[in-house]
């Protein structure tokens, strides 16, 4: 092997990536030509110099919110139209269902439903009707004073004729401790 | 749902079908296994952190978006380098054509960042200019060769050239830095 045939098989002498017949001819050449050595040593220099440039890591931080960054990016790129992306499904959470614009409408049908229940619980199971005495307001439960009493005459007569305005008789009687005893949990 | 491999883990073609599927964790995987390898090209192509991190999240999402373009005949990893390296040469061609039409702009280094700046002075070396000077494609087959350990036939694929190609762009790249550093340092 002469010294310009060396050059091809330097650098894949050095990354050991040359056939045992071809490494053994250069190494041969290698202990009789200098010039070959000092070629052979500059380029073994720059191959490890270039393997210690590093990249510096961007931090835990970056890191952590590169999905989302890349999440965010796909969602805007998909409502252009863009790409055959299938949209992702996450699970559905109780919170992320609250925090769509249903809930208002739930919680307000909840309140119409539970008035209904109470008027229709007083029709149904009451039989003549009694004015309220100073014994039964006593013995009503505590918290419960400010809710429609059960024995309103006039509520229960008006039901037949319209129930529209008994309802919102009642929801009117309705105080804010009522609402948040009663919807406290939601 | 696919079957893991014979290690547990699920492949990233099998994490990709999920992904179709629209499951979630599918994705995350997929972002955790490679973004730091992204990550790492980007920056050596571009050398600041800036340019690295939208390169990166770039790549991805064309990978995420284009999904069912992937054609399955190399793996996820080699797709993800090709995207990544076409969005890189198109950052430094975007970045030599700014700097041409900017009289002031006398270098196609970045633009600094604050980040870069601190944390990274070694590619700001002698080195790294040298580095810097190589063609793009030689610059290419050096960051996957000596950084990310490709064999010469997958610096092809990735690169869109024969094996012989990457050989050389590797082999031209590696002469030129020796020669610019022996001309600047008085090396052998």
């Amino acid at each position: 092997m002469i010294c310009s045939e060396i050059k091809e098989f330097t650098v894949p002498y050095l990354e050991l990536d040359l056939e045992p017949v071809r490494v053994r001819e250069v190494t041969i050449h290698l202990d009789g030509c200098a010039k070959c050595r000092a070629e052979m040593e500059a380029v073994r220099q720059v191959l490890v110099r270039v393997k210690g440039v590093t990249v510096p890591d961007p931090g835990d931080q970056f890191w952590s919110e590169f999905p989302g960054r890349i999440r965010s990016e796909l969602a805007h790129a998909q409502m252009k139209g863009q790409g055959d992306v299938t949209p992702l499904r996450r699970p559905i959470s109780a919170r992320s269902w609250l925090g769509t614009a249903m809930w208002p409408m739930a919680l307000a049908a909840s309140i119409l439903l539970l008035i209904g229940a109470w008027s229709l619980k007083g029709l149904v199971e009451k039989g003549p009707v009694q004015a309220p005495t100073e014994q039964t307001v006593a013995q009503a439960p505590q918290g419960s004073q400010d809710l429609p009493h059960p024995t309103d005459a006039d509520l229960e007569t008006y039901w037949d004729d319209d129930p529209d305005t008994v309802l919102v008789e009642m929801a009117a009687r309705l105080d804010r401790r009522t609402v948040d005893r009663l919807f406290g949990d939601i | 749902m696919a079957q893991a491999g014979e290690d547990g883990m699920e492949s990233d073609t099998q994490l990709l079908d999920r992904y179709a599927a629209g499951e979630e964790p599918a994705f995350e995987e997929l972002v955790r296994r490679h973004k730091k390898t992204i990550y790492d090209l980007a920056y050596r192509m571009l050398e600041n952190h800036a340019d690295a991190a939208d390169m990166a999240q770039k790549t991805f999402v064309q990978a995420f978006l284009h999904h069912r373009s992937f054609k399955r005949e190399s793996s996820f990893r080699t797709w993800l380098y090709q995207i990544g390296l076409n969005l890189c040469r198109n950052a430094i061609r975007d970045r030599a054509r700014l700097a041409h039409e900017d009289v002031e702009e006398v270098t196609l280094t970045a633009p600094h960042d604050t980040f870069a700046e601190v944390a990274n002075g070694e590619l700001k070396d002698r080195l790294g200019e040298a580095i810097r000077t190589l063609p793009t494609r030689q610059r290419e087959a050096l960051v996957l060769r000596v950084y990310h350990n490709h064999a010469f036939a997958e610096i092809g694929t990735i690169m869109s050239c024969s094996e012989g190609t990457a050989k050389a762009n590797y082999h031209h790249a590696v002469d030129r830095l020796r020669l610019i550093l022996v001309a600047g340092e008085g090396l052998p």
